[in-house]
C-alpha cells in the first residue's frame, strides 16, 4: 500500500472518530437552538434552567440595583448561589455560606441588610428569621424526653425567648404540651410584655410540641414571659433551649411570687430578670430601691453580685458559664 | 438583533488591532488582535490610566494603522505573500460544516457552562461596569469562590465589547468565544500550511474544529467562555512563531521582529490565566534554543506581562485560588498523589467521547515526524511533554481532592497543546506520503 493511500486511510479514520462524537452532538445542539428559535431571550433562559431562572427573574424585577444582597446558601448549594450572582449582576452581591455565616458578619458594616435565599430550585428574597424557623424546624429538638408537669390549667413561663446569642448561641423555648383529657383542650397563650395572645386547640389525649415556641406562635424573635390558660389540665414541660450548644434547661411554673435567689457562684454576663405577672401594677425592692413595675412588666439588668430582692414580682438570675452554657437561679 | 453589535465589535476590533502591527493572516490577527487589546488595557489599568480612554486610543490606532495595513497588503499581496491554497475543497467544507453549525447554536442558545458565568463572563461584567481591573468587585474580600487573582485579559476584551455594546448581557460575547476557535482554525490552516503542506494545514484545521473537546463540549468548548480556548490559541500562536524561526534558520538570514511577536503571544499567555505564566516560562526555555541570543527581547516583553500581573495581584485581596508556588514544598507529603496524576493525561487522552483517536494519532506521528524532522519535531514534543509535565506537578502539588482536580480539568489542559499536537500529525504526514515517491504534491 502507498504511503499516500495509507496517510488518507489514517486521516480517515482519525476523522471519523472524532466526527462519531461531534457530528451528533452538533445535531442536537442545532435542534436545541431551533426549538429555542421561537423564544424570546430570556425565555430561552428560562427553558434552558427552568423555574430557578424564573425565581431569578423575579428578584432582578423586585430588587433594587443599587441595594447590595446577601444570598444565603449551604455548600452543597454553592453553584446555584454562585450563578445567582452572576445573574443579579449589577446587583452587588455577598455570598454567605448559611445563616450563621451571615448572622457572624454582623460587626461588618458591609454586610448587606438584603437577604436572598438560594438552593438548586429557587432563589427568594427572605428574612434572618425565616432562615433560622428552617434551620430550626429541620434540626432536631435538644430534648429528646422531656420532664411533663403535673396537670394544671394555667402555668407562667418565667422567660419565653427567641433570640441569637453570640455565635453559636440559638435561643428558643421547646415546649411539650399534652392533653390526657378525653375532651380537646383549649389554650390560650399571651406573651407578654408585648401583650400577644395565640389560642390553638390540642385534640383529646394527644400532645402539641414546638422547637421554638415564641416565634412559632407569634412569627417574632423577643424576649418576655408567658401565660399558658387551658380549658383542661395539661401536662406541660417548657425548656430554655440553646440550641447553638445544645443543652437545655426545665422552666419552673412562675405562677406565684417569689423572689427570694440562694446565693450561687456568678459567671459572666449575669443578669437579673424581675416579672410582674400580675394584671395589676407592683413594686420590686432590689437592695432597698424600689422599683415600680406595670402590670406584666419584664425587665432585666446586669449585675456583678447577687442583689437583695423583694417585693410581690417574680425574679430569677441568668448567668452563663465559660463554656457558654446559661446557668438559671430560680428563686425558692 | 442585540447581540449583533457584539458581533460586530468582535469580527471588526479585535482583527483591526493584530493588523495594527503588521501584515498577518485574519486568523491571526483576530488573536493577535485580542490578545493585544487585552494586554494594553491590563497594562492602562495597572498604570492607572482609565480604561475608557485606553480603549479609545487602541480604537483610533487600530481602526487607523489596521485599515492602512490592510490597503497595503492588498496592493503588496499578489507578488508578496500568496495565500496558501489546498489542493481539494473538502477539508474546508469540513472545517466550515461545524461553524456553520455552531453559529446557529451561538445566535440563539444562551451561554450555559460554569466556569464563564463563575468568573470569567462575570469579570468581564464588573470591568464593564466599574472601568478599572481593581475596582469594588476586586477589592471586596469576600468568601465568593471568585478566583480574584485569575489573570484577565479574555475578561478585558469581553469588557470592550459588553462596553462599547452597552449592554451586560452574556449573548453580546457569544461569537467572541467562537470567533477564537475559528481564528485558531485559520491560523493552524494558514500556518501549517506554510510550514508544511497547504493541504496539512487545510486538514488540522478541519480536524480542529471537528474536536469535540473544540467544539461541542460544554466546558471549555466554543459555545463555553472558558478561557482554555484562549490559551490554545495564543499557545498555537508562539508555538508556529517558533516553528516559523526554525524554518528560517535554513534559509538566509533576514531581520525581522519574530522574537518580539513570540515575546507578545507569551505575554498573552501570561495574562489570559495562570497556567499562561509556566507555559510562557516552558516556551522561552525552548525557544532560547531556536532564537538564541534574540530571546532576550521575547522575555523582557513576557516579563513585563508577568510583573504587571504580579503588581496587580499585590494590589487586590486573594480568592479562593490555589497558590501553586506555596504547594510546591508540600509534594513530599503529596506523593501518594503521583500515581493518579502521571495516569491523568493518557486516561484522559483515551476518551473517546472528548478526543476520538486524536492523541494515538499524535503519538504516531511523534514517532514518525520525528524520523523525518527531527528539530521541528523535537521543538513540538519538547512543548507538549514539558507543558504536561508542569500539570502533573501541579496535579500532586494541589490541596484539592487530585481525582476530582483531573476529573474537570485535564480534558481542558490537553487543549492548551493542540497546535505542536496537529504540528506533529502534520509533520507524520508529510513523511508517511513521501514513503510513495509517486506521490509527489
Amino acid at each position: 500500500m502507498s504511503g499516500r493511500r495509507l496517510t488518507r486511510i489514517a486521516a480517515a479514520l482519525l476523522f471519523v472518530s472524532l466526527a462519531a462524537s461531534t457530528l451528533p452532538r452538533l445535531i442536537a445542539l442545532v435542534n436545541d437552538a431551533r426549538t429555542l428559535l421561537p423564544l424570546p431571550y430570556e425565555a430561552r433562559r428560562e427553558r434552558q434552567m427552568g423555574p430557578w431562572y424564573v425565581s431569578i427573574e423575579k428578584l432582578r424585577r423586585d430588587l433594587r440595583p443599587n441595594e447590595p444582597v446577601a444570598l444565603i446558601t449551604s455548600r452543597r448549594d454553592i453553584d446555584s448561589a454562585v450563578f445567582a450572582n452572576y445573574y443579579l449582576f449589577p446587583i452587588h452581591t455577598r455570598l454567605y455560606l448559611g445563616r450563621n455565616a451571615y448572622r457572624n458578619a454582623a460587626p461588618d458594616p458591609a454586610r448587606p441588610a438584603v437577604l436572598v435565599a438560594v438552593n438548586p430550585s429557587h432563589a427568594e428574597r427572605t428574612e434572618y428569621d425565616i432562615l433560622r424557623d428552617r434551620d430550626l424546624a429541620a434540626g432536631r429538638r435538644i430534648v429528646a424526653a422531656p420532664e411533663l408537669s403535673t396537670p394544671m390549667t394555667t402555668f407562667v413561663l418565667p422567660l419565653a425567648a427567641s433570640l441569637d446569642g453570640p455565635p453559636p448561641g440559638t435561643f428558643v423555648i421547646e415546649a411539650t404540651l399534652v392533653n390526657p383529657n378525653p375532651v380537646p383542650a383549649e389554650v390560650r397563650m399571651t406573651f407578654w410584655p408585648k401583650g400577644l395572645t395565640r389560642t390553638i386547640v390540642i385534640p383529646a389525649r394527644t400532645t402539641k410540641t414546638y422547637y421554638d415556641l415564641v416565634y412559632q406562635l407569634y412569627g417574632i424573635m423577643n424576649a418576655g414571659w408567658m401565660r399558658v390558660e387551658s380549658s383542661q389540665p395539661l401536662r406541660a414541660a417548657f425548656y430554655f433551649a440553646n440550641r447553638g450548644r445544645g443543652d437545655a434547661t426545665l422552666m419552673p411554673n412562675a405562677a406565684a411570687d417569689a423572689t427570694r435567689i440562694a446565693p450561687a457562684l456568678l459567671h459572666r454576663d449575669t443578669k437579673l430578670f424581675v416579672i410582674n405577672p400580675k394584671d395589676s401594677r407592683a413594686t420590686a425592692i432590689l437592695n432597698g430601691e424600689s422599683i415600680p413595675l406595670d402590670p406584666h412588666a419584664f425587665i432585666s439588668r446586669p449585675i456583678e453580685t447577687l442583689p437583695a430582692v423583694s417585693g410581690n414580682v417574680y425574679a430569677f438570675v441568668t448567668t452563663r458559664e465559660l463554656n457558654g452554657r446559661t446557668d438559671f437561679l430560680w428563686p425558692q | 438583533m442585540a447581540a449583533m453589535i457584539g458581533l460586530a465589535v468582535t469580527l471588526i476590533l479585535f482583527p483591526l488591532a493584530g493588523w495594527s502591527l503588521g501584515r498577518r493572516s485574519i486568523g491571526e490577527a483576530f488573536l493577535f488582535g485580542a490578545g493585544l487589546t487585552g494586554s494594553v488595557l491590563f497594562l492602562a489599568g495597572v498604570v492607572h490610566v482609565p480604561l475608557v480612554i485606553a480603549l479609545a486610543l487602541i480604537g483610533a490606532w487600530s481602526v487607523g494603522c489596521g485599515v492602512w495595513e490592510l490597503r497595503r497588503r492588498r496592493r503588496g499581496m499578489p507578488s508578496d505573500h500568496p495565500l496558501p491554497t489546498p489542493y481539494s475543497p473538502l477539508p474546508t467544507i469540513l472545517t466550515c460544516i461545524p461553524f456553520i453549525a455552531l453559529t446557529f447554536a451561538a445566535a440563539i442558545t444562551p451561554l450555559n457552562d460554569f466556569d464563564g458565568r463563575a468568573f470569567w463572563v462575570l469579570k468581564a461584567k464588573e470591568i464593564a461596569r466599574e472601568r478599572a481591573i481593581d475596582g469594588p468587585s476586586f477589592k471586596a474580600v469576600t468568601l465568593d469562590p471568585r478566583k480574584n487573582h485569575y489573570p484577565i485579559l479574555i475578561p478585558l476584551d469581553g469588557a470592550v465589547i459588553l462596553g462599547i455594546a452597552h449592554d451586560f448581557d452574556d449573548r453580546q460575547l457569544r461569537w467572541f468565544y467562537l470567533g477564537v476557535l475559528a481564528a485558531l482554525a485559520l491560523l493552524v490552516r494558514e500556518r501549517i500550511g506554510r510550514l508544511v503542506s497547504p493541504s496539512a494545514g487545510a486538514w488540522c484545521a478541519a480536524l480542529l474544529v471537528w474536536i469535540p473537546q473544540f467544539s461541542v463540549e460544554a466546558e471549555g468548548g466554543a459555545l463555553s467562555a472558558y478561557n482554555d480556548l484562549a490559551i490554545a490559541a495564543f499557545a498555537a500562536g508562539a508555538f508556529f512563531e517558533l516553528a516559523e524561526e526554525v524554518a528560517k534558520s535554513a534559509a538566509p538570514k533576514r531581520r525581522d521582529f519574530g522574537a518580539i511577536r513570540f515575546g507578545l503571544w507569551l505575554a498573552f499567555l501570561i495574562l489570559t490565566k495562570s497556567e499562561g505564566l509556566p507555559f510562557a516560562i516552558v516556551f522561552l526555555a525552548v525557544g532560547a534554543f531556536v532564537f538564541r541570543k534574540r530571546i532576550t527581547s521575547s522575555a523582557i516583553v513576557a516579563g513585563i506581562a508577568a510583573v504587571a500581573l504580579f503588581v496587580w495581584r499585590t494590589r487586590i485581596p486573594p480568592g479562593d485560588e490555589e497558590d501553586i508556588i506555596r504547594l510546591l514544598p508540600t509534594i513530599p507529603q503529596k506523593l501518594h498523589n503521583v500515581r493518579a496524576a502521571l495516569a491523568a493525561f493518557p486516561r484522559h487522552m483515551l476518551l473517546m467521547p472528548h478526543w476520538g483517536l486524536f492523541w494515538i494519532a499524535v503519538i504516531i506521528a511523534a514517532v514518525l515526524a520525528l524520523r523525518n524532522d527531527r528539530r521541528n519535531a523535537t521543538l513540538a514534543i519538547s512543548v507538549i511533554a514539558a507543558m504536561l509535565a508542569v500539570y502533573v506537578l501541579v496535579y500532586v502539588a494541589t490541596a484539592w481532592v487530585v481525582s476530582d482536580l483531573i476529573a474537570v480539568t485535564a480534558d481542558r489542559l490537553l487543549m492548551h497543546v493542540i497546535a505542536p499536537s496537529l504540528f506533529l500529525l502534520a509533520m507524520a504526514a508529510r513523511r508517511f506520503r513521501s514513503l510513495n515517491p509517486e506521490s509527489v504534491d
